[in-house]
């Protein structure tokens, strides 16, 4: 018993090091927005000698020549709307190929699993194109609405349904509860676990998306926090490492904040229950 | 278990009571109006993209100038046969990619593995923590990864050669010189992905049959054989899946080698999408970069069928 014990204490031990070794890119990132200009050039150090907040400054100050605010809004209000239109579409069509009566339901169903071995590049530049054609380039909703087609969230939904015993439906269909009703109080609660799984996917995959957005919009106040981002990596504002960090860390934390709240959603093997 | 099971799997239960058309009908009904709204935008954003792709990759079209007329093959022929611009540019991103692919895949899966393994190893209440730490790069924007790793990996004023100069050793051109852009790449794309592999490894050992590894330990079985003869097998489906996800990772390499290296040096980490990017609208050649797409999306889903196959051969 001892022997493991000590085994255990250095698997914590190599573990925590490393733990720390990943987590120093953050770490960089975090000291370097807090350093003026000439120390984050040459210091070997992670810690600022002295601490400036200028860099922040230079973002959210009056006549910023950064909009990061705007960009964070954009992202916002795309990714919101983008994940629930990914969760209200899939989490309806997924009830429907697996509990209904679908004409077709075989074919529907082959379509959505042929459909996740289509490489996105085939399909991106033409749905640019086809949204210019319709002067959607730079809204809203090229923004929004592309992640719809995705076929995953109906697959993941699916196949938990299809896990789920039907007992609970038949009892509340055999004590004259409408489909409405079923839906609310028993299909519901039961996927709520899939579905925040499928939200958090979502919502980061569209909140990080960079390819996409970087096509469809053209002017500074319609960019994402992403593009955004990268515009300033290429451009002239990539010569101060402590304001580029700043703006990175501001596009960055909403997503972290997100990601740790909502971590215990990945804690159980939800999202590999898809691929077995 | 107890419930009233009294329909056959395939029937939907909405069958039973008084009526059976009616309800049926009423189910048919909802199943095509829930259905609807998914296919609507499947067929919007993903069908007609798709389709129309193939039709522009057959015509000399342009983004600003729209379509320039039919003809058939010629956007492939040019681009796969050797000696004109496009089959150059082509052949250059598609071997770049192919680099990537090829360095990238085995750390990747590997790496994330043995984190796995070793997250695994660790008591149960504070593993809830490692499994966080190694899987919150997740939630990082490639373009947030590339500013960081950009600075980190900079010649002049990063931080990676102001720590080596501080200790003593030459700084080295991180950015501009091969084998290190590759390596700055390669870096900052293991920091990023690799804990979604690692936490669906974790979620496959948590399902390995504990009884198996208690039996082999009484039959005097060490570390590596419980690897090999346990673990492995349980979960080599996710192991191929895993493989697979990565291939198609890295063949989408764009971000990093865009904003890390800007494909240099020398075009030697130009990617193929940044090829087809420039192609669309830099060159305004969107059915040449349509036919570019569609010939690289074929040589991903055939590489992704060989792997699928040769690892199932035998099952």
């Amino acid at each position: 018993m001892k022997k493991s014990k000590t085994k255990t204490a250095l698997v914590v031990i190599a573990a925590s090091i490393i733990a720390f070794l990943f987590l120093l890119p953050l770490i960089f990132m975090i000291f370097t927005s807090f350093k003026a200009l000439g120390e984050a050039m040459s210091s070997s150090a992670l810690l600022p000698k002295s601490w400036t907040a200028e860099n922040y400054g230079s973002i959210f100050g009056i006549g910023a020549e950064v909009p990061v605010l705007r960009w964070l809004f954009n992202t916002g209000l795309v990714t919101i709307a983008g994940t629930a239109l990914v969760v209200f579409v899939d989490v309806l069509a997924a009830y429907s190929l697996a509990r209904l009566n679908l004409p077709g339901k075989k074919f529907f169903l082959s379509i959505v699993v042929a459909a996740l071995t289509v490489p996105g590049i085939v399909t991106l530049f033409p749905a640019f194109y086809l949204f210019r054609q319709y002067a959607l380039i730079d809204t809203y909703a090229p923004l929004v609405l592309i992640y719809s087609a995705n076929t995953m969230g109906v697959f993941l939904i699916y196949s938990f349904l299809r896990g789920f015993p039907k007992d609970l439906e038949e009892a509340a269909f055999i004590d004259g509860a409408s489909l409405l009703q079923i839906l609310r109080f028993v299909i519901f609660p039961a996927i709520r676990p899939v579905v925040a799984t499928l939200s958090v996917l979502t919502f980061l995959t569209i909140y990080n998306d960079f390819l996409w957005p970087s096509i469809v919009t053209s002017s500074d106040e319609m960019k994402t926090v992403t593009v955004g981002v990268a515009n300033l990596v290429q451009g002239a504002n990539f010569v101060n490492p402590g304001r580029m960090m700043a703006a990175t860390v501001v596009a960055t934390m909403p997503a972290l904040i997100i990601f740790v709240a909502a971590n215990k959603y990945f804690v159980r093997s939800v999202v590999s229950s898809g691929i077995k | 278990m107890g419930g009233i099971s009294f329909l056959p799997d395939e029937m939907p239960f909405y069958l039973t009571d008084g009526g059976v058309l009616r309800t049926m009908r009423i189910s048919r009904t909802w199943s095509i109006v829930m259905y609807l709204p998914f296919l609507i935008c499947f067929v919007l954003f993903l069908i007609v993209p798709l389709v129309y792709g193939i039709w522009i990759s057959l015509h000399s079209w342009s983004v600003f100038g729209g379509n320039g007329g039919f003809v058939g093959f010629d956007n492939y022929i040019a681009i796969l046969t050797p000696g004109n611009i496009y089959s150059t540019s082509f052949y250059l991103g598609l071997k770049n990619t192919l680099i990537f692919v090829a360095i990238s895949v085995v750390p990747l899966v590997v790496i994330s593995l043995a984190l796995a393994l070793l997250v695994d190893a660790i008591p149960k209440k504070l593993k809830v923590y490692f499994r966080t730490i190694f899987f919150i790069s997740y939630a990082v924007s490639v373009t947030a990864v590339s500013a960081i790793f950009k600075w980190l990996f900079t010649g002049n004023g990063g931080y990676v050669n102001n720590l080596m100069n501080s200790i003593g050793l030459s700084p080295i051109n991180w950015l501009n010189e091969q084998p290190y852009a590759w390596v700055s790449i390669l870096v900052a794309t293991i920091w990023w992905t690799i804990g979604f592999n690692m936490i669906l490894f974790i979620n496959a050992l948590d399902e390995v049959d504990e009884t198996m590894y208690e039996a082999s330990s009484l039959d005097g079985a060490n570390w590596w054989d419980k690897f090999a003869y346990i673990t492995f097998p349980s979960i080599k489906g996710v192991f191929v899946f895993l493989t697979i996800i990565s291939v198609i990772a890295s063949f989408n390499l764009y971000g990093q080698t865009l904003l890390i290296t800007a494909g240099g040096p020398a075009q030697s980490t130009q990617s193929l999408i940044m090829v087809i990017q420039q192609m669309v609208f830099t060159q305004n050649n969107l059915g040449i970069g349509s036919a570019m797409a569609i010939v690289m999306g074929i040589v991903m889903m055939a590489i992704v069928a060989a792997q699928y196959f040769y690892s199932f051969r035998k099952e």
